[in-house]
Parts: C-alpha cells; structure tokens; sequence
C-alpha cells in the first residue's frame, strides 16, 4: 500500500506535507474545483482518490451555492463528524480562483486543529501559486485527459 | 452576549497577570467562550492547548498516573495552565508574575462549575 504524498504539481508539495505533517490528518487531497486532482496524502489508490476528488468538487459547488441562497455568499467551509473519523472541506484561495482541500482526521487531531493549519495552508498556497497553475475548470474536452495525467503523475499506471 | 461560563471567566481574568481565559472544546479544540485581552490569538491558543491538554491526559493515564486534574506550561513569556472536566477544558493565559497557586485553587473551583 502507497500511503505516502504525492503531488502533480510540485508547488503544493511543501505547503501539503507541512499541513498534513502539523495537523495530523489521516488523508488529504487538494484539488481544483473541477475535480482535478494536484496532490494528495494518505490514499492507496488513484480510483480512491478520484472518487474523493468527484465527491468533494460537487459537495463544494452544492455548499458554495447553497450558502449563496441563505446567506448571500458561498460558504467556505464544511465539517462532518462521524463517530471515529471526521471530515473537513475547505477552500483555497488563489489569486485567480480557488481550490479545495479535502482532509479526512481522527482523535489524533481536532477541528481547530485542522482549521488553524488549513489557514496556514491557504497563507502558504497564495503566496506560491504559480501564475500559469492549473487552478481553473479544464475544457470539458480536456478533462479527462488531464485528469488521468494528474493521476498518473501521482500514482504511475493504475 | 453571555453565556453559562461568563460569570467564570470573569473571575478569572480578575486575577493579577491574567492575560485572557477560555473554555473550550477538549475534542475538538474550538472556543466556546471567552475573554482575551487584545493581542491573543484565541482560536488558535485554543486548538493547541486542547491537542495539549488530550495528550497529556493520555500520557497521564498511559502512565498509570489517573486523570489529569491541572496542567501547567511555563515559558519565559508567560505560564499557560489548562483543566478539564466533561469534555471541557478552562485555559488560563498569564504573565510570569502571576500567583500559580491562586490561580490553580481558582481553576479548581471552577471546574466545579463544570460538572
């Protein structure tokens, strides 16, 4: 089993590893907000993580919009806890758009735990994000293509 | 607003070279109420001295030693003292100056305002 990190894109390796290192979280996969994948901790396999990445991107854009109807703005963040494990979904605010970090965590670390070092994290990303990052939606043609190369880089052939 | 622990936080934050209180959240860190002077960073005090405070508890216990009644941290700046009950933790930060021993009987007494 691979449970180590993996990136396809080597400007999130520093801010991801510090974050899952301090928070001490179980997995973590920051993606844009289509679902693409650009690094990730703790996963075995790249249908795990892609499965993730798919869940996380449309819980974003169902929150983003639901906070939009009730509160006027998109909410930005999104806890769950279940009875041993807990999940915390946020955005990433980059110069451009946003991304998301999803992050899965038990009793070995905490809600506030996770949120201190989440901002960390966005503090981090925002001042190293590359102008040319690939943090806007691909064409619908491009998608699946990028995908599976994002996947690859990570995972080799899966 | 107040809320239950408004009356405990202001007796404490009373004591000379106390620099802000809290109760919070033992499992997940979170402030539930408190009073800080300016310059605190609450939120993230909060979430280290509760992931402090659970690891303390657990090495306490690992030990042999029982639950954890008071825990003290000191540094050259300042002290932090936490004590827990039901899944709450009261945090205390303070200047060097302040008196541990009040401070500590204080704390006591208001865990029992926890029960």
């Amino acid at each position: 089993m691979k449970l180590s990190l993996s990136v396809a894109e080597n400007w999130v390796e520093a801010p991801l590893k510090q974050f899952v290192n301090e928070a001490r979280v179980q997995l973590a996969v920051l993606l844009n907000p289509s679902g693409q994948v650009l690094g990730q901790y703790g996963f075995a396999s790249s249908v795990d993580v892609m499965t993730a990445c798919a869940l996380a991107a449309a819980t974003t854009a169902s929150s983003a919009e639901l906070g939009r109807q009730v509160d006027g703005k998109p909410f930005s963040g999104l806890h769950y806890a279940g009875k041993v494990r807990q999940i915390f979904l946020g955005q990433v605010p980059t110069a451009k758009s946003s991304l998301i970090l999803l992050t899965v965590f038990d009793e070995e670390s905490s809600l506030g735990l996770v949120q201190l070092f989440f901002a960390e994290l966005c503090t981090a990303i925002s001042q190293i994000v590359p102008p040319e990052a690939p943090t806007t939606p691909a064409l619908a043609e491009d998608f699946e293509r990028e995908l599976n190369r994002n996947l690859s880089a990570m995972f080799g052939r899966s | 607003m107040s809320s239950p622990f408004t009356g405990l936080l202001q007796s404490l934050i009373r004591h000379r070279g106390v620099t802000g209180c809290m109760v919070v959240g033992e499992a997940d860190g979170m402030v539930i109420d408190s009073s800080l002077q300016i310059g605190v960073n609450g939120d993230a005090f909060a979430a280290l001295t509760a992931s402090l405070y659970r690891k303390a508890r657990r090495a306490a216990a690992a030990a042999g030693f029982g639950p954890t009644g008071f825990f003290e941290l000191d540094a050259d700046g300042g002290r932090m003292c936490a004590a827990g009950r039901n899944d709450l933790v009261i945090v205390v930060i303070a200047e060097p100056r302040v008196n541990v021993g009040l401070l500590r009987v204080e704390m006591l007494k208001a865990l029992e305002a926890l029960a």
